[in-house]
């Protein structure tokens, strides 16, 4: 396991933000999911070694996250959500900087800077001043002092916010190029459902300092939920209520189509005895294949 | 704009554990600050005096040749420490080292608040010392290049034009007291910058902090000093005090009549306040319990 956390407790005052937070993270992409003030930051921040936690046990690549928070920073590159850097330097130094702080010698720092800057497509602006950069090339500019000591994991903190679509659509190419590769693993935390259903092989989804769910996208679109949409004939009103009343969520769409996420002891055939009793015919029905927004909603419990 | 033209590659070497990264920062901060406008005109006019005082160890040596020029004015260039302490305690040097404490470190710390560097510094394997005492040995570089460096030249160019050591053997601690001295200024003015400098996310914030709590305390001296007429009062004055400290450390009569250990007493009080609230204000992430 790259990432092993048992019963991680933190609290800001009287404010639970993690709240016993056991959760396993393979290899490749995994995302982070959850709502604002799920806690997402926050177990950013442990897992570096930014915050203590109150309770509980971890481990980065083999590093406690308590003991050795300096082998983990070692192996951990970091982006994080607010625009970074230092003023009056350029792409170049900027990046070798942190490249040396990290441990590089300097000139492999500057020459890794210079491969890293290409890589995220700034090598044409990399001897601007940083303060004249754009948004989205702040967000590379981050992606490039995260990439510069070659570390074993990235944590990417919303790596697309502040994007436009066409600049978020450049980074997630990256994050995929980069995921791409078998021997570097990356943590995306955000609250975009599509960046993590473009990028992740693997989720966790946190609500209330707590993990709602976790392990492979397509084994928890599979398990958790049986979506299926179908169109009916005549009165749908009372149809939906035994719907209901059998445990299944359900959504009507615009154009008719209803949703219905049925629960595990639930059978298809219940499906149509149930449309049966109500008087509606059952005209159209397939199995959907979960999307991330249908997971997410149902796990959270947001619409 | 091309992204990844290639794919990502992975680095070669292996990293080192063994260094300093505070080295690192201090490089850093010091070519930035050395980037500045005006700063290089600044430092080498701060630079004058030392120049000032050489030429008149040189003058002092040759007292014949400049006879007819000085004209009486030969009293005051009696190389002895007083001599020295005019250099070290004057307001010129004083007031030059605040100015540049303006240019170079007004923005070390507020900067990096400013713009969340400290985030990606601390993502590194980096402690909170290694961070200030990297901000701290920049400007300390630039402040001994003042102090210190000029104390240097100073014996240097004495035992040169006097050909001999009876100088060192009349003042033998006198080195130590450069050096002490030097010290103990440069960390003064380099802690008083950095605490300034990270009480806000501004760099012009904290250049009027820098200069207004220096001259405040000036004021507030000579108002307490005018009415009252009591020499104690000269412990309210950062310049005072500083003054008052360079002539202990230098072994003469201080200026005011309040024992100069007091001055440095109030002084190391202030670096140590210093530190402590730049140990709590620097952190990797802002925590608000």
């Amino acid at each position: 396991m790259n990432i092993d956390l048992s019963n991680v407790r933190f609290s800001y005052g009287p404010i639970r933000a993690l709240d016993g937070v056991t959760l396993q993270i393979g290899e490749g992409a995994c995302g982070l999911l959850g709502p604002n003030g799920a806690g997402k930051s926050t177990l950013l921040k442990i897992l570096l070694g930014f915050l203590r936690p109150d309770a509980g046990e971890g481990q980065v690549l083999g590093h406690d996250i308590r003991k050795d928070t300096f082998g983990i920073r070692r192996v951990v590159g970091y982006m994080p959500e607010d625009d970074c850097f230092i003023p009056g330097l350029d792409a170049v130094s900027f990046t070798s900087h942190f490249g040396e702080l990290s441990g590089m010698p300097r000139a492999e720092a500057m020459k890794r800077a210079h491969d890293v800057l290409y890589y995220v497509g700034l090598g044409e602006s990399r001897y601007r001043l940083l303060e004249t950069y754009s948004a989205g090339m702040k967000q590379r500019l981050k992606l490039a002092q995260a990439l510069v000591h070659d570390p074993k994991i990235l944590f990417l903190d919303e790596p697309t916010s502040n994007l436009d679509p066409q600049g978020r659509t450049e980074i997630l190419e990256l994050i995929s190029d980069i995921t791409s590769k078998k021997d570097l693993h990356v943590l995306i935390s955000s609250h975009i459902l599509t960046d993590i259903e473009q990028t992740c092989s693997a989720l966790v989804i946190l609500n209330k300092g707590k993990v709602a769910a976790q392990g492979e996208l397509a084994a928890l679109r599979e398990v958790k939920f049986s979506l299926y949409e179908m169109k009916v004939k005549g009165e749908d009103g009372p149809f939906l209520e035994a719907l209901g009343r059998s445990g299944c969520r359900t959504e009507k769409t615009e154009d008719g189509v209803i949703k219905a996420y049925l629960p595990a002891a639930m059978d298809r055939r219940d499906v149509f005895r149930l449309a049966d009793s109500a008087g509606v015919q059952i005209r159209h029905f397939i199995k959907s294949r979960t999307s991330l927004e249908d997971l997410f909603a149902r796990t959270v419990g947001v619409d | 704009m091309a992204i990844a033209e290639r794919g990502y590659t992975h680095w070669t070497g292996t990293l080192g554990t063994g260094r300093r990264p505070w080295r690192v920062i201090a490089g850093q901060a010091v070519r930035l600050a050395w980037k500045r406008k005006f700063f290089k005109p600044i430092f080498f006019f701060s630079l004058l005096p030392a120049l000032v005082f050489s030429a008149g160890i040189y003058v002092s040596e040759r007292i014949q040749d400049f006879q007819e020029m000085l004209k009486g004015a030969d009293k005051f260039l009696k190389i002895n420490p007083e001599y020295f302490q005019a250099y070290y305690g004057s307001n010129f040097l004083f007031f030059m080292m605040l100015i540049i404490m303006v240019g170079s470190g007004a923005g070390l710390i507020a900067d990096d608040l400013r713009h969340n560097a400290l985030p990606l510094y601390f993502s590194r394997p980096l402690r909170k010392r290694d961070y200030i005492g990297g901000k701290f040995a920049a400007l300390a570089f630039f402040l001994l290049l003042l102090t210190l460096a000029p104390g240097i030249l100073f014996l240097f160019l004495k035992l040169i034009f006097s050909g001999s050591f009876a100088f060192l053997a009349d003042y033998p601690w006198l080195p130590f007291s450069f050096i002490g001295w030097s010290v103990f200024l440069s960390s003064f003015f380099s802690l008083y910058t950095l605490l300034l400098s990270s009480l806000g996310r501004n760099r012009r914030f904290a250049s009027i902090l820098i200069l207004g709590a220096y001259f405040v305390s000036d004021v507030v001296f000579a108002i307490l000093f005018g009415i009252f007429r009591d020499p104690a009062f000269t412990l309210f004055s950062l310049q005072m005090n500083m003054r008052q400290a360079s002539a202990v450390f230098l072994g003469v009569k201080p200026p005011q009549h309040v024992s100069g250990f007091y001055s440095i007493l109030i002084l190391a009080a202030i670096m140590a306040v210093a530190l402590l609230v730049l140990r709590k204000k620097i952190r990797g992430t802002e925590v608000i319990r």
